[in-house]
C-alpha cells in the first residue's frame, strides 16, 4: 500500500489548466463515471477520473508523471457521459498540451507554441535562414530561367543541410522531453512502490514490437471505437482519420526518404516523372493527409459541443499541417504549368511550412509521437503485477 | 332491532352481464339472508340519477340502512352519502366481477355472500352520534425559533389566536447565531444575511400572537380542541386552554464527547460548525491556537460509514453548511485554501447551484474521501488523512483549520431538567419518539403528526433541517394544528381516518380494568379512571380500532364497526360442503390492503373466488376472538393482509401491524386448542402499490390450504 499523498496544492497549476479548454473541470463531483464509461481504462489503472481530481487539486507532479493521460485517445465517451458536464476529455486534452510546455527542452519553446504571439519569430527563423541562402545563391533578385526545377532554385544540399542540422536539435530536445517524462513516470510508479521495469531485457524488447504493433494498427483507436456498441462516443470518424494522416505522414516520410535516397545513391534528379512509384506514392500520402485533416478540422469547426474544446495549439497544429500540404501541392501545380515567378516563391513558403512541422514537433501537438509512444511503453502503462495475477 | 335496510343493487360496470342479479334480489328480498328486507331495488348506474331513488327512500323514512352492492366505497362516496342513513357499500365491482371469472357458479356464491354479509352489517350498524364538546380554537406554540415562528405566524394569520411560548429571553433561535444562511434568491448563487429580526418583527406586529419569552411548560393535559397548557413564567404559573399544539423545540449539538474522534476538545484548531458561525459572525477566523491567519483548511463533513459510531443518520443540512463555511473561510482569508471532505454531498433543489459555485472557487478543493485520522503536529496544525479517494490511495493534508460538522440532535432526545411538553398522560410526559429522539411518526403520510393527536412537530425538532426548510416546516405544521381544531370541534377524526364521526363506546360493566386498552392505545387516547377503567378523550383518538382489538371481554364497539358486527359478517357466509370450495376469511386492512384488492380488479388480475374480504380499520383492530370465530364456523383458512410492521413500519396507526404480531401467539394457541394447523392463519404484509402482488399470494395461500385439507370444524354449526 502507497503511503498517503501529500496534498500541496499548485493552484497556479489548476488555473492553466482551467485555461487550456478545461474550465468546466470545476463541475466534477468525483463520481467516477468517466472511468467506469472509458473503453480502455483497466480497473486497476483506472482513469481519467484521477486526472480530473489532480487538476482540482492542482497536484502538478503526479498529474505530469502519469502515463494515462497520454494513453486516452480522446474518444470523449467520458465527456457524454459525464453527469455534471465537467467534459473529462477536454482535461485530458489540456492536460496533454500542458505536458508538452512541461517538459519542452529548451524550456522558452515550451511557450512559443502556446500563444499567436511568438508567431512571427518561428516563422521568422526560417524565413531568415533560408532568403539567407537565396540571398548567398543570387535568387532573391533573379529567379532560375527556364522549366520550373525546384532544386536550381534552393539546391536540395541546402535543404538537405539545414533540415538535418536543426531537425537533429529537435530530436535531441523531443528524446530530452521525453526521457523527463519517462524518469518521472518511472519515479512516481517507485513511489507507489512498484519497480518501473518490465522484467528481463527478452519482456522489454516484445513490449517494444507489440507498442509498435499496436500504433501501427491504431488498435487503441479502435479500442476507443469499438466500444460503441455499448456506449456512445463523440468521434467515430477520429480512428480512420487518424488513420490516414497517420499513414499518409509516414508516406510523405518514405517519399522524402527514397528522393534523397535517389538522389545520393543514383544520382537520379529530382524532379521525378508522376508516374514514378515514389511519385505517386507521394501525392497519394499527401491527398490523405489532407483529406484527414479536413475531416478534423471539419468537425472541431462544426460540433464544437461533441469535438470538445480546441485551443490555440489544436488549431496551429492542424492548420500547419493542412498548409504544408497544400503548398505541397501547390508547388506541384505551378510547377507543371511551369509559372515560374509565383513557383519559386511558394516553393519558399512551403519550406516555412516544412520547417515549422518538422524543427518545432516537440513543442506542438505533433509531439504525442513521442509522449504518447513512451507512455505507451512504461511499465506503469502495462496492468500491475497484481491485475495480472 | 328494528332496522329498515334498503338493498340496492347495481347492475352497470359490467355487474349484471357478470353476475345473475336475480340470486341477489331473491337472497335480499327474503330468507335465507336472515331477516327479509323490505325495500330491494336494482338500477344499471345508481351512481346517476338513479341515486335519487336511495335518497327518496331515506327521506320518506322507508329505509334506514342501505346497502348499496355496487362499486367500491372507496370510489363515488360522494354520491352514495346520506347523512341520515347508515351506508353499507358492498363491493360487488372491482372485488368481484372485475377479478373473478363471469358466469361462473363461484363467482356467484363470492357476490351472494358479500351482499349478505353487507346485509348482516347494516342490520346492525347505526349513524354515529359526534363527540362534539370541545372546540378551543387557538394554538400552542412552543419554542420561538424559526419553526415557531412560522407557525405562529402562518395560524395567526389563518385567524387564530396564538400562543408563542420561548424559553429564552429572546426569539429567533439558531438564526441569530449564523453568520450568513444558504442562498435562497435565484441564481442560489450568493450567500444571504439570515435577517431573522423582519420575521420577528411581523410576528410582533399581530396582535393575535401572544408571546411570552423564559417561559416554559409545567403541564399540558386534556385533547384537541381542549387542551390545558400550564405555563410557567418568572415564577407565576398561567393555566390556558388551547386548541392544538405546534412542538418546534428545535435541535441543540450532540454531545462534543462524540466528536473526540475528530480531535474535538483535545486540539485547539479543531472547532465545530457552530464554533466557526461564531468566529465568522466576530470576523475572527483565525487559527484559534495563536491567532494567526488561516492559510489552508478542512471542513469535515462526517457523513462516511465510519463516521456512522457519533450519529448513524445524516442530512443535507451539514453538506450545505460546509459549503457555506467554506467560502466564509475564503472570504475572510482570500488567499486561503479550503478542502471540503465528503461522502455524501447533498445539496437538494436549487442548492445545486450553490454547490457548483463553491466548485467554481478555484481555492476550494473537494475530496470525496472517508476521513482516516486527524492529529496535530508540533506546530498545533492539524494534519488530517483521508482514505478511499477517487485518485485510489490515501492523501494527507496540514491545515491550520479543522471545521467539524455538529451534529443535530432533537433539543427532546437530551435529557432537560424541566422537561419540554411535560404532557400528563397515562403514557408519559413527552411524544414518543424514535430511536433517534424525533418524535415519531408516519414519516411517508403523516411526516408532522405525532403520536399524540393535537400536537405537531415542526422544524429541527422533526428532522434536521436548514432555516428555509424549518419555516416551510412550521407553516405546514400550523396548516395540520389548524385542520386538527376544526375536525374535533366536529367530532371528527383528524387524520388517517379524516371526517369519521365513531369513537370507541366501552360496555364498562363488563370492562376487567386489565388496562391493555389504555396500554396498547398507540395515541395515548386513554386515560384510565379511579377505578382502573378505560377513560377516552375521544379527540385523543383516531378510531383505529387497536382498543377493541385488545380487548380480552370484547367490550369496546363502534357504532359501524364491532367484534359483533364482524362476527356477524363472518357468519353470514355460506360454508359449502365440498372440499373443492374452500373458503378463506380476508380480513384487510382499509388502509393500504383493501385499495391493493380494489386496484387488482381495476387491472383485472383474476384471483382465488374462495376468498371473502373484511375491510378492517387497522390490523390492530382485529380481535383474535374473531378468528376463532372464523374457524369454527367453518372457514379453511384466515389471512390477514395489512402494512409492513417492525422499525420502517408503513402501518398507519403506527402499531396496529406490530400488535398483530404478538396477538398471533393466541391465534395459534387458539388453533392448537382446536386442533387445528398453526398454517390454516396467515400474516401478509402488502402496500398500497402492491396490486400486482395480490393473486400470487391468495393463491399461494389457497394452495397451503388445499393441501392441508379441509376445515374439519366444517358443517358442525
Amino acid at each position: 500500500m502507497a503511503s498517503a499523498i501529500a496534498i500541496q496544492p499548485d493552484l497556479e497549476f489548476k488555473k492553466q489548466i482551467l485555461g487550456l479548454g478545461a474550465h468546466d473541470l470545476t463541475a466534477c463531483y468525483q463520481c467516477g463515471t468517466c472511468s467506469v464509461v472509458c473503453p480502455i481504462s483497466t480497473s486497476d489503472n483506472p482513469f481519467p477520473r484521477k486526472e480530473m481530481v489532480w487538476a482540482q487539486w492542482g497536484l502538478k507532479d503526479l498529474a505530469m508523471a502519469n502515463a494515462s493521460i497520454w494513453q486516452c485517445h480522446q474518444c470523449s465517451t467520458c465527456t457524454t457521459y459525464c453527469p455534471r458536464e465537467a467534459k473529462p476529455s477536454d482535461v485530458m486534452a489540456a492536460l496533454r498540451d500542458y505536458s508538452i510546455s512541461h517538459y519542452a527542452v529548451p524550456q522558452f519553446m515550451g511557450q512559443a507554441l502556446t500563444h499567436p504571439k511568438y508567431l512571427p519569430l518561428l516563422f521568422g527563423i526560417p524565413a531568415v535562414i533560408f532568403a539567407a541562402i537565396l540571398g548567398w545563391l543570387g535568387h532573391l533578385t533573379a529567379l532560375p530561367e527556364g522549366t520550373v526545377v525546384f532544386s536550381k532554385f534552393l539546391p536540395i544540399l541546402y535543404i538537405e543541410i539545414t533540415f538535418m542540422a536543426f531537425i537533429t536539435l529537435s530530436v535531441l530536445g523531443a528524446l530530452t522531453g521525453g526521457a523527463r517524462y519517462w524518469n518521472a513516470m518511472s519515479a512516481h510508479m517507485k513511489a507507489n512502490g512498484r519497480q518501473p521495469t518490465c522484467g528481463e531485457p527478452r519482456r522489454t524488447k516484445l513490449r517494444l514490437l507489440s507498442t509498435l504493433w499496436t500504433i501501427l494498427k491504431h488498435q487503441k483507436f479502435r479500442d476507443c471505437k469499438e466500444d460503441t456498441a455499448k456506449r456512445v462516443t463523440h468521434k467515430e470518424h477520429l480512428h480512420r482519420a487518424h488513420l490516414w494522416v497517420f499513414y499518409g505522414f509516414l508516406g510523405l516520410v518514405v517519399t522524402t526518404t527514397s528522393v534523397g535516397i535517389g538522389i545520393y545513391a543514383f544520382g537520379y534528379l529530382t524532379p521525378w516523372p508522376l508516374w514514378h512509384p515514389v511519385k505517386i506514392l507521394g501525392n497519394v500520402s499527401g491527398l490523405a493527409v489532407i483529406g484527414a485533416v479536413t475531416v478534423f478540422g471539419y468537425r472541431r469547426a462544426a460540433d464544437k459541443e461533441k469535438a470538445g474544446k480546441s485551443t490555440y495549439s489544436d488549431w496551429l497544429f492542424l492548420s500547419i499541417l493542412i498548409l504544408t500540404t497544400a503548398t505541397g501541392y501547390l508547388c506541384e501545380l505551378l510547377r507543371l504549368s511551369g509559372v515560374r515567378q509565383i513557383a519559386y516563391p511558394t516553393y519558399y513558403v512551403h519550406m516555412l511550412f516544412v520547417f515549422f512541422l518538422l524543427v518545432y514537433f516537440p513543442y506542438s501537438k505533433l509531439a504525442h509521437v513521442v509522449y504518447r509512444t513512451a507512455a505507451m511503453l512504461h511499465p506503469s502503462s502495462a496492468a500491475s503485477p497484481t491485475a495480472q495475477s | 332491532m328494528s332496522k329498515k335496510v334498503g338493498v340496492y343493487i347495481c347492475t352497470g360496470c359490467g355487474i349484471g352481464e357478470c353476475l345473475n342479479a336475480e340470486k341477489l334480489t331473491a337472497i335480499a328480498s327474503g330468507p335465507p339472508a336472515s331477516a327479509g328486507t323490505p325495500v330491494v331495488r336494482t338500477s344499471k348506474a345508481f351512481c346517476l340519477e338513479d341515486a335519487r331513488i336511495i335518497a327518496s327512500d331515506i327521506e320518506s323514512g322507508l329505509v334506514d340502512s342501505a346497502v348499496i352492492a355496487a362499486c367500491s366505497p372507496r370510489v363515488n362516496t360522494d354520491i352514495f352519502r346520506f347523512d341520515s342513513a347508515f351506508v353499507e357499500r358492498v363491493n360487488i365491482r372491482e372485488q368481484v366481477v372485475w377479478s373473478h371469472p363471469p358466469n361462473h357458479d363461484e363467482t356467484q356464491a363470492l357476490a351472494n355472500d358479500y351482499l349478505r354479509m353487507g346485509i348482516a352489517r347494516a342490520q346492525r350498524a347505526t349513524v354515529p352520534a359526534p363527540y362534539q364538546e370541545a372546540n378551543e380554537r387557538s394554538l400552542l406554540v412552543v419554542g420561538g425559533g424559526t419553526a415557531g415562528l412560522a407557525a405562529a405566524k402562518g395560524a395567526a394569520e389563518a385567524g387564530l389566536d396564538v400562543l408563542l411560548v420561548e424559553k429564552t429571553g429572546q426569539l429567533g433561535g439558531y438564526a441569530r447565531r449564523l453568520h450568513k444562511r444558504f442562498p435562497q434568491h435565484p441564481p442560489y448563487r450568493e450567500l444571504e444575511a439570515p435577517d431573522i429580526e423582519a420575521t420577528i418583527r411581523s410576528v410582533q406586529s399581530l396582535p393575535n400572537i401572544r408571546t411570552l419569552l423564559n417561559a416554559e411548560i409545567e403541564s399540558i393535559s386534556g385533547q384537541p380542541g381542549r387542551f390545558s397548557a400550564v405555563i410557567r413564567r418568572e415564577g407565576a404559573r398561567e393555566q390556558m386552554t388551547v386548541g392544538a399544539i405546534v412542538s418546534a423545540t428545535g435541535w441543540v449539538p450532540a454531545d462534543p464527547q462524540t466528536l473526540a474522534a475528530y480531535g474535538l476538545g483535545k486540539y485547539p484548531n479543531v472547532v465545530t460548525s457552530m464554533t466557526l458561525e461564531e468566529m465568522a459572525l466576530k470576523r475572527s477566523l483565525v487559527r484559534p491556537s495563536d491567532g494567526r491567519p488561516v492559510k489552508r483548511a478542512a471542513v469535515v463533513l462526517c457523513d462516511g460509514p465510519a463516521d456512522n459510531a457519533h450519529l448513524p443518520y445524516g442530512g443535507n443540512v451539514s453538506s450545505m453548511v460546509a459549503l457555506k463555511q467554506a467560502l466564509y473561510i475564503r472570504e475572510q482569508n482570500p488567499d486561503a485554501t479550503v478542502y471540503v471532505l465528503y461522502r455524501n454531498m447533498q445539496t437538494p433543489g436549487p442548492y445545486e447551484y450553490f454547490y457548483k459555485r463553491a466548485q467554481e472557487d478555484p481555492g476550494i478543493l473537494f475530496m470525496h474521501c472517508d476521513i482516516q485520522s486527524i492529529t496535530e503536529n508540533a506546530n498545533h496544525d492539524i494534519v488530517v488523512e483521508a482514505a478511499h479517494t477517487v485518485v485510489g490511495g490515501s492523501v494527507r493534508a496540514d491545515v491550520d483549520l479543522l471545521v467539524i460538522s455538529e451534529d443535530m440532535v432533537p433539543a427532546t432526545s437530551v435529557a432537560q431538567p424541566s422537561g419540554t411538553l411535560n404532557l400528563t398522560y397515562l403514557q408519559g410526559k413527552d411524544l414518543p419518539a424514535t430511536q433517534f429522539g424525533f418524535a415519531d411518526s408516519h414519516f411517508i403520510c403523516f411526516p408532522y403528526e405525532t403520536r399524540r393527536t393535537g400536537i405537531y412537530s415542526a422544524g429541527s425538532a422533526r428532522q434536521a433541517m436548514d432555516l428555509a426548510a424549518s419555516a416551510t416546516d412550521g407553516a405546514a405544521a400550523a396548516l395540520k394544528a389548524i385542520q386538527s381544531i376544526e375536525e374535533s370541534s366536529a367530532g371528527a377524526a383528524v387524520h388517517p381516518r379524516s371526517g369519521d364521526l365513531t369513537y370507541p363506546k366501552f360496555f364498562m360493566q363488563k370492562c376487567t380494568s386489565c388496562g391493555r386498552c389504555s396500554q396498547e392505545c398507540p395515541f395515548g387516547a386513554l386515560e384510565v379512571d379511579e377505578k382502573s377503567r378505560p377513560a377516552l378523550d375521544p379527540n385523543r383518538c383516531r378510531r383505529c380500532g387497536i382498543c377493541m382489538g385488545a380487548c380480552p371481554v370484547q367490550i369496546i364497539s363502534f357504532e359501524d364497526y364491532s367484534v359483533d358486527i364482524l362476527a356477524a359478517m363472518i357468519k353470514a357466509v355460506e360454508i359449502p360442503d365440498d372440499a373443492d370450495k374452500p373458503r378463506i376469511l380476508l380480513l384487510a386492512c382499509e388502509n393500504d390492503a383493501y385499495p391493493a384488492l380494489d386496484m387488482a380488479g381495476i387491472m383485472r388480475l383474476q384471483y382465488a373466488a374462495s376468498v371473502r374480504v373484511i375491510p378492517v380499520r387497522c390490523m390492530g383492530s382485529v380481535n383474535s376472538i374473531l378468528i376463532a370465530d372464523a374457524v369454527s364456523r367453518g372457514f379453511d383458512g384466515v389471512a390477514l393482509m395489512g402494512c409492513k410492521s417492525g422499525e420502517d413500519y408503513q402501518c398507519h396507526f403506527i402499531r396496529g401491524s406490530e400488535l398483530l404480531a404478538t396477538r398471533m401467539q393466541n391465534v395459534r394457541e387458539t388453533l392448537d386448542r382446536l386442533a387445528l394447523e398453526a398454517e390454516r392463519v396467515s400474516v401478509m404484509e402488502v402496500a398500497i402499490s402492491d396490486a400486482h402482488r395480490i393473486p400470487a399470494l391468495l393463491e399461494e395461500f389457497t394452495q397451503t390450504i388445499k393441501r392441508i385439507g379441509p376445515n374439519p370444524m366444517k358443517g358442525f354449526e
